[in-house]
């Protein structure tokens, strides 16, 4: 009788280690179920965080019981191209201005009730309150959304206001979509009276009106719904601190489409634990994760594993605080960037997730060859050079003492590198970046922040000589700019007026110079160029790509290290239907490769 | 234990006695176990290591490009790191950094604990609620969640800044310790000889209680020193320290985040090696504070 107990309580041990090593087969009231698990990389699980999508550490999972209106396809240079979610299709008029939204049919929340186009236009409305691009309360501000009219039950129109933006359909579609029925009460009485005085209201009404409309950000963050209502493939069953469960929902428009029963999504606390889930085998999928080379090649070992790689519009630059000496002078900067050697910072730091890059211009390379063809290989390539480095550090003025460098008055100059400590593969560029510039006599050493917050405070403080900074946030041509003539160089626009404001205030760190000069172009203002991105033709665009990234190849406002490559793990122990390399599905979850079809439970 | 002044050259020649016999005694006691030989061996390794350990490598330690992680052998006994730099370097070029702090932690716990345990001890009354007040308040700080916070508006540079802040947390658990030998002693005949002789409050605190617990505070000062390794070591491995390549905690931090050493072989050398130095100094510390209990405690010593 007692070996039968062990023997029982063994087996209920096995039973529970193989539901919690998440295999396709696990048992669900005594059915057999598949199980796919993944992780979700852009949060952490927070069992206590209420199943709303407003809230940031919220238990709702994008592409599984989050949906939004269509999902961004990865293209290097278009950001309106989306794979349908629950809008099945939209138009565009020709001019940008107005988009009618036409919902899928047989789009159901999973309580039933079919989603309407009064959900998009409540959706909106609590939008409205988070604040954002298409949703911003000022009617000036580039690319808001003026007017929202629901034109049937399943047909929805909105249209932008004066200040135009091409950005508009990308945000407009990204919009996050929740239950009337659900959501609605959260929205006070005559909210779009009020929202209509806070766009348009010039006085104290107007403001009133918008603190009224922001007042309610923390309600509608704070909601806290009883169960989760989705229009996604998935609702969520249970959520713990190791893991939420999702299981299938019935009323998905095109359930049929949906391969795995459950999705579990495993929490990680950081990188190694993801590491060590791949290679246990345990994930059918993990999102883009630094990886070192070591690593990478025992996940590659583990059964069933294989690496996807794909265009990431992300790339990472040592960016220069130009309002502080000697950084001010171009040729400083561009003796740095001939004594940096991209290939081995990207060998050491990012072996696996980034390629070495071509040179600075601003933007991905695989963009870059997309907006400037030819005009790419024109770029200066900042090879590592000592001779020209040396040369433009004496052009600055600086001088070569008993081998090291010192400024113009022969004060020691000393490169100070800030990153955040939290992320290594930064750390160890800036360790190596460091080493490289002591071996060609500038003294320089690595400084650390707590934690990214605070490092991007302390970078906004204007505290900074030299800092890690993500460029090239594609594929918005305005985006990928904005990150170096934007706010963080002192362009802000208010309502809708382009403002230049000093170095060191309103998160002028850059500190650049509000205009310069280039050649055949004469004197050229890039954050009034990269504003105009926003709203001219696509010829003009391509034109005004090619100026800006000349100006950021000639002034260096920072030296573009790294182009990110998106890794993504796969195991095809369980699950097939992948999307291939360079699949323009690569950025999205795996409950969205579900949604299109992909992902089928493997055959035996 | 009591003190008679010794006029002249007699006083000098029987202190130089005393002296001699108390280094031979010292002598004995260590040469009694290999151990402790081998703890005063590791110690002085340390001293010269943070002493003259940077002085046998350049200011910028080489690197070998296509060398990343590579594993020990003979030209690298711990392999390398991240960047291809000697590993064995880093730790001896980073110990100046650990053993500082740590020093100047000791001193400042061992100076600070054992004044304000005497003097509230001595004194007795409303000093001494004050100053245990305080004490409490002091062992009430959480250290570490502190430490997190000041260093997000302290870099903490220098080891001595890192130490004084150590030094300033720590004291309380000595100052408790002191104040109780101080109130049991202060009650035996000698003090009370001392002070029946109206011999002044500094020469009783000086000469006659403090050298009564020399051994505890002695031991103690040994034991802080270990503690401020764990403590900074620890901070540099949470990444909330500045960056220095060839400090141990970031060498760890490194090693687990950077090289997965905890995932893969490739990189454990370069977790190990600081690992195993902060293993050999605890070591080295430990037997050392064995001998001195013995020298100390006169119960102890087996003649």
């Amino acid at each position: 009788m007692k070996r039968l107990a062990t023997f029982a309580a063994l087996m209920a041990i096995v039973t529970a280690t193989a539901t919690a090593c998440g295999g396709a087969a696990a048992t669900d009231a005594g059915a057999e179920v598949d199980v796919y698990t993944t992780i979700d990389g852009t949060k952490q699980i927070n069992a206590s965080a209420p199943i709303n999508p407003f809230n940031p550490v919220g238990s709702v999972f994008t592409g599984y019981n989050g949906m939004a209106l269509a999902w961004a396809r990865n293209h290097p240079t278009d950001p309106n191209r989306f794979y349908p979610a629950l809008a099945r299709s939209w138009t565009q008029s020709p001019d940008g201005a107005q988009v009618d939204i036409h919902l899928q049919p047989e789009a159901r929340w999973s309580d039933g009730k079919p989603v309407t186009s009064e959900d998009v236009r409540v959706s909106i409305g609590l939008a409205y309150t988070q604040g954002g691009t298409a949703y911003a309360l000022d009617p000036k501000a580039a690319g808001a959304a003026a007017d929202v009219r629901v034109l049937d039950a399943k047909t929805i129109r909105v249209t932008q206001g004066a200040n135009r933006s091409a950005a508009f359909l990308a945000n407009l579609l990204s919009t996050v979509v929740v239950p009337a029925h659900v959501y609605g009460a959260l929205l006070p009485r005559g909210f779009w009276d009020t929202l209509k005085v806070a766009q348009h209201d010039r006085g104290p009404a107007g403001e009133r009106a918008k603190a009224v409309i922001t007042g309610l950000a923390d309600k509608v963050i704070a909601f806290s719904p009883e169960q989760d209502v989705s229009a996604g493939p998935f609702v969520l069953e249970r959520v713990n601190p190791g893991a939420a469960l999702l299981r299938r929902n019935p009323y998905f428009y095109n359930s049929r489409a949906i391969g795995p029963d459950k999705v579990k999504v495993l929490n990680y606390t950081g990188n190694e634990q993801i590491w060590n889930y791949l290679i246990s085998g345990q994930l059918d999928n993990a999102p883009f994760t630094s990886v070192p080379a070591a690593v990478m090649e025992r996940i590659r070992g583990a059964r069933g594993s294989q690496v996807i790689t794909g265009y990431s519009p992300v790339a990472t630059s040592l960016a220069f605080n130009q309002s502080h000496k000697p950084y001010d002078n171009v040729h400083v900067r561009r003796a740095l960037a001939y004594l940096i050697d991209r290939e081995q910072v990207t060998r050491i730091a990012a072996p696996e997730g980034g390629t070495p890059a071509a040179t600075t211009s601003g933007i991905h390379a695989k963009a870059a060859r997309a907006w400037l063809g030819d005009g790419f290989a024109e770029l200066e390539p900042y090879r590592l050079d000592p001779a020209k480095a040396a040369a433009e550090l004496r052009a600055a003025g600086m001088k070569l003492r008993d081998g090291r460098w010192t400024m113009p008055d022969g004060s020691p100059w000393k490169v100070e590198i800030h990153v955040p400590a939290s992320f290594s593969d930064w750390v160890s560029a800036a360790k190596s970046i460091s080493s490289g510039l002591g071996d060609h006599g500038i003294d320089a050493t690595v400084l650390t922040a707590a934690d990214y917050s605070l490092y991007l405070s302390e970078l906004a403080k204007g505290e900074y000589d030299l800092g890690f900074w993500l460029i090239g946030l594609g594929p918005s041509p305005y985006n990928i700019f904005q990150r170096l003539f934007g706010q963080a160089n002192g362009w802000q626009m208010f309502g809708g007026r382009l403002t230049h404001v000093p170095p060191g205030t309103g998160g002028n760190w850059m500190g650049g110079p509000r205009t310069v000069e280039v050649a055949g172009e004469g004197l050229v203002d890039p954050g009034e160029l990269t504003s105009r991105l926003n709203y001219v033709s696509p010829g003009e665009q391509r034109r005004i790509v090619g100026v800006l990234a000349r100006i950021a190849n000639e002034q260096l406002p920072a030296v573009q290290l790294w182009d990110y490559v998106n890794t993504q793990f796969v195991n095809t122990s369980r699950y097939t239907g992948f999307p291939p390399d360079d699949s323009e599905m690569l950025r999205l979850s795996s409950g969205v490769w579900m949604q299109l079809g992909m992902i089928r439970k493997r055959q035996p | 234990m009591t003190v008679t002044a010794l006029p002249g050259a007699a006083g000098r020649s029987r202190r130089a006695t005393l002296r001699r016999n108390f280094w031979r005694g010292v002598w004995r006691v260590l040469r009694r176990k290999p151990s402790r030989m081998a703890g005063v061996a590791i110690c002085a390794l340390f001293a010269v290591m943070g002493v003259a350990g940077p002085l046998l490598y350049p200011a910028h330690l080489p690197r070998d490009d296509d060398a990343l992680y590579a594993p020990p052998s003979l030209s690298h006994p711990f392999g390398t790191d991240f960047e291809g730099t000697d590993v064995l370097a880093l730790v001896v070029t980073g110990s100046r950094y650990v053993l500082l702090t740590g020093l100047a932690t000791a001193v400042i716990t061992v100076a600070l604990g054992t004044a304000v345990g005497l003097f509230a001890g001595f004194r007795r009354g409303w000093q001494d609620t004050l100053l245990m007040r305080l004490t409490d308040l002091n062992l009430a700080i959480p250290g570490l969640p502190l430490l997190l916070v000041l260093s997000t508006v302290w870099k903490f540079e220098s080891p001595l800044e890192m130490g004084l802040v150590l030094g300033l947390l720590g004291w309380g658990g000595i100052a408790r310790a002191v104040r109780s030998q101080t109130l049991s002693l202060r009650e035996r005949g000698f003090i009370e000889a001392a002070r029946g002789l109206g011999l002044p409050t500094t020469h009783i605190i000086g000469r006659e209680l403090l050298p009564s617990m020399a051994p505890y505070i002695a031991m103690n000062m040994l034991i802080a020193v270990t503690g401020a390794v764990y403590a900074q070591v620890g901070l540099f491995f949470l990444g909330v320290l500045p960056f220095e390549a060839n400090n141990w905690g970031v060498m760890l931090n490194l090693a687990v985040f950077s090289g997965g050493a905890l995932t893969t072989p490739a990189a454990l050398p370069y977790l190990l090696a600081p690992l195993l130095a902060i293993l050999l100094l605890t070591l080295g510390i430990v037997l050392v504070v064995d001998a001195m209990d013995e020298i100390f405690n006169p119960r102890l010593r087996e003649e």
